[in-house]
């Protein structure tokens, strides 16, 4: 997931950079009125700052704003309000306008990001439309000049670098072509970094990295403040190149739709995306402007809303991927056979490595250490859990049984968080459980795996288990390393850099164990480790299990298979229609002949 | 006192239109979970349909439902199962968001496409209804938007009849509980989807039937109510039909009333706080339940 750093991309980029730095002059050399040339590149180059922008939070973590031009208005009015009444600098203001953005992306994205996705979107579109209605509506507020839907005009200094004003567009052009590679480069430091992580993990699956210790929410929240601060220094910029701002222009919902189109296009989630997706519209849109003239506005819109849903529907990794296998094929070129370069030192053969699980079991006394006591949780008239109560000791394994409906998933829903509890009391290590959120209870100590895997599907093996040991180490190498050795452990070493989407049902098993064992739990709760494993890579995943059992880490496990649960666990709680029938020890329990009635319809008996 | 009494009644009459749309949305959203950014384009193609059969064929527009609910559901239909079916599919494990952008990609293609062939000139159809006014206790009544209210109400009925009492509403509504249960009792989970989508766009049928004889029809009348109905569907509850009838109502009242006492940007403002109160308060909406 880091960007390209072969050493043809670093050449490639240097010399599209040194294109760059001297186009102007190329420019003014060999074209008559030059300036619209240069003009026309620096609305390719804002376009790609815009989207970038948006890339942070829209891209990286899948959160898609459709109101991003309401911050690209509240930092094109800052720095120009600030500028006509207080004669401040354009350069201070467009920072108070991005800090204000910041603030103000925080306040409407926080309460969204504890819901779904499609409400965040919602409440982006609608925070921008009210502003903007607001904005045309409003002459004066609080004895500043807004002037309504007429807008403002910013008065004309001449050259004067430091009122950010300047004669002819070439200042303009490396003005906005260093903020382009400023915006570039930190999201290139943000996809490197911890919350670069946390971020891709949840555009994939946001309840599995809550499971995994991380706050979703917090996560996004960070983004999302970046995110608005880098549009709204975007909306200051506009504000002086064009000298007019309104709100009709500024904060109009074209603009937002743009960035979403053109980061879409260039590839969603990488860092380079929006540039290229840029690179391609805007021209389109000028070509349309200049074929159509004024008689038919939108016709670039048609394009671009036709563009979003090909794109969407039938080649979503859009042009990012193309860029990377081209810059690839010259590198072979230039180097053939060129080792694939290791991300991470891994000792070749790695050995089943012993005492990994040893740091955490330091356990309190000799309490238990998980109790459940009269759990009750029902939905709507449905009986999910009823009176449920039982001790996990430390160090046992505890298999948890019963048919479909039996209640064994929503007991695990309760114990991590994931579902809050109607009645009854859950102690953890002593601590009664309360209304924390799952990513708090896995940073208590309790880990958990999903009946249906549920990997970070656009991420590699070693990057998923990078995700879960990140709350617990110190930097991003640190968790690599940590992530390889839990890899290690699992038997999936030699998989370290395949994409999740693609390893098999069993190595996906392998790599949720991975994953949550990298959390460093001191109870862990596996839900059917066997489910829909094919029979040859049954005996791996039993034995995997107890060796984790041989460590001596705590668990429960829901296990339809009986020869599994018999073979692993120390103690057998069957549950029936949300109640506890039975608990025991696992030859007793299964071969209960009231156990066997309601599990299997009787007559069964099971060997050991 | 009567002229906030006046101001409210006026803007309860308007609220009527928008909770109509905002079903739309909410019943798409609670059965599938995606947002359909197109919902108000397809109002905006209604109501040109409701233009030009009024003005091609003298059809009155509170006829034109009985031709324009079969094709605006047809439409809905069709664009459920080539566009949002395929995503659905593929985006089984995580919500599916790029449903979204794909309506917004229509939305921004039928509203320019509707700008290039119709150009952006205001078109109104004159009805003898259009400015008819009866007084209620002194306060003054029109009749058109009085009858959008009544269509917004009649609506809510047959669709919670349906929604109760019909084995296809059943279907509709087990579906949107839990897709993969509905499929293992047998219910066609895909042919559902698309009839709840065909619904919620014939919803759009009524909704332009109701607001031709006192509106004008322009190729950006439909985004303009819709943004305006998001605010409506975060403030009642994504999902939740009562809330959308509900926070329709509200708004209308409020724009009603801050509009009259003070200016249109105050009520604005006042909206956006109302807006950002809720969202801290209760995010799910006022009448919403949370999803998890």
């Amino acid at each position: 997931m880091t960007p390209e750093s072969h050493p043809v991309a670093r050449a490639l980029g240097g010399a599209l950079l040194a294109v760059a730095l001297v186009l102007p002059l190329i420019t003014r050399a060999v074209l008559e009125a030059d300036d619209y040339w240069v003009q026309m590149v620096i609305w390719v180059m804002f376009f790609a700052y815009l989207s970038a922008a948006w890339n942070i939070i829209g891209g990286f973590a899948g959160q898609y704003s459709i109101g991003h031009s309401g911050l690209v208005g509240i930092g094109a009015y800052t720095s120009s309000l600030l500028l006509i009444h207080g004669g401040w600098s354009p350069w201070l203001g467009m920072l108070v306008g991005g800090a204000l953005a910041a603030v103000v992306g925080g306040v409407i994205g926080y309460p969204c990001f504890r819901l779904r996705g499609a409400f965040f979107s919602l409440v982006t579109i609608a925070f921008a439309e009210m502003l903007r209605v607001g904005a045309e509506l409003t002459d004066t507020l609080f004895g500043l000049h807004l002037n309504g839907v007429r807008g403002l005009l910013l008065p004309v200094a001449g050259d004067r670098p430091w009122l950010f004003q300047f004669t002819g567009k070439r200042a303009y052009y490396y003005v906005m072509l260093g903020l382009l590679l400023i915006v570039l480069a930190v999201g290139w430091m943000v996809k490197r970094s911890r919350l670069g992580y946390y971020l891709a993990a949840i555009r994939d699956d946001e309840d599995a990295v809550a499971a995994l210790g991380v706050n979703p929410a917090r996560a996004k929240l960070a983004a999302m403040m970046l995110s608005s601060f880098f549009a709204a220094l975007g909306g200051t910029f506009y504000a002086q190149l064009v000298g007019f701002i309104t709100p009709t222009r500024t904060m109009s919902i074209d603009f937002s739709v743009q960035m979403v189109v053109m980061a879409v296009l260039g590839g969603v989630g990488t860092v380079l995306g929006p540039l290229w997706g840029a690179i391609v519209l805007v021209p389109i849109a000028e070509i349309t402007r200049a074929v159509w003239g004024g008689s038919l506005q939108g016709v670039h819109l048609i394009v671009y809303g036709a563009l979003l849903m090909v794109v969407i529907l039938y080649w979503p990794q859009g042009i990012d991927p193309w860029v990377r296998r081209g810059v690839e094929a010259l590198a072979r070129r230039r180097r053939p056979a060129a080792p694939e370069a290791a991300v991470v030192n891994v000792p070749r053969a790695v050995l089943p490595e012993r005492g990994l699980l040893a740091a955490p079991l330091a356990q309190n006394g000799g309490g238990p250490v998980l109790s459940v006591r009269g759990l009750s949780r029902s939905f709507g008239g449905a009986v999910g859990v009823r009176d449920v109560s039982f001790d996990v000791a430390p160090g046992e394994v505890v298999g948890i049984i019963g048919a479909n409906g039996a209640g064994k998933t929503t007991l695990f829903n309760l114990i991590t968080g994931a579902l809050a509890h109607d009645q009854g009391e859950i102690h953890f290590a002593g601590r009664r459980l309360g209304g924390e959120p799952p990513h708090e209870r896995n940073r208590l100590g309790i880990a958990r795996t999903f009946q249906i895997v549920r990997p970070f599907i656009g991420m590699t093996a070693l990057e998923n288990v990078v995700v879960a040991a990140l709350p617990r180490s110190r930097d991003v190498a640190t968790a690599k390393r940590e992530g390889a050795r839990y890899l290690g452990f699992v038997g999936l070493s030699h998989r370290l850099h395949t994409p999740a989407s693609g390893l098999s049902t069993g190595e996906r098993k392998r790599l949720e164990l991975a994953r949550a064992l990298a959390t460093r739990p001191r109870l862990l709760l596996l839900d059917e480790v066997t489910g829909g494993v094919d029979q040859r890579s049954l005996p791996g995943l039993v034995s995997l299990v107890r060796r984790v059992k041989a460590e001596g880490l705590t668990l429960l496990i829901i296990e339809h298979n009986l020869r599994v649960v018999t073979a692993v666990a120390d103690r057998i709680v069957m549950l029936h229609l949300g109640h506890k029938v039975q608990d025991g020890e696992p030859h007793a329990v299964v071969n209960d002949p009231a156990v066997v009635d309601i599990y299997v319809g009787g007559g069964v008996h099971v060997a050991s | 006192m009567k002229a906030l009494l006046q101001a409210l009644v006026s803007g309860l009459l308007i609220g009527g239109i928008y909770a109509l749309i905002a079903l739309g949305l909410n019943i798409v959203f609670g059965t599938m979970r995606v947002v359909n950014f197109a919902q108000g384009t397809l109002l905006m193609g209604a109501m040109f349909m409701v233009y030009w059969l009024n003005e091609l064929g003298g059809l009155h527009p509170y006829w034109s439902p009985l031709a324009t609910i079969p094709v605006l559901f047809v439409a809905g239909y069709i664009i459920q199962r080539a566009f949002v079916s395929p995503l659905l599919a593929r985006d089984r494990a995580r919500e599916p968001m790029s449903v979204l952008l794909v309506t917004l990609g229509l939305a921004l293609v039928l509203e320019n496409i509707a700008l290039a062939l119709f150009s952006a000139d205001f078109k109104t159809v004159q009805t003898e209804l259009s400015i008819a006014t009866f007084k209620l206790q002194g306060l003054i009544v029109s009749v058109p938007r009085l009858v959008g209210l009544g269509a917004m109400l009649l609506t809510c009925v047959v669709l919670y009849l349906f929604l109760t009492r019909t084995d296809l509403g059943r279907a509709v509504r087990a579906t949107g509980q839990d897709r993969e249960a509905a499929r293992l009792m047998g219910i066609d989970d895909d042919k559902i989807y698309g009839v709840a989508y065909g619904l919620s766009t014939a919803l759009m049928a009524i909704a332009a039937a109701v607001l031709v004889p006192f509106f004008y029809v322009h190729p950006t009348v439909g985004t303009s109510f819709l943004l305006k109905v998001f605010v409506i569907v975060v403030l009642g509850g994504i999902g939740s039909m009562p809330g959308a009838a509900l926070g329709g109502l509200i708004v209308g009242a409020i724009e009603g009333v801050v509009g009259l006492y003070v200016q249109a940007a105050v009520a604005q403002i006042v909206l956006f706080g109302i807006f950002v109160a809720v969202l801290f308060v209760r995010p799910m909406g006022l009448l919403g339940v949370e999803q998890r």
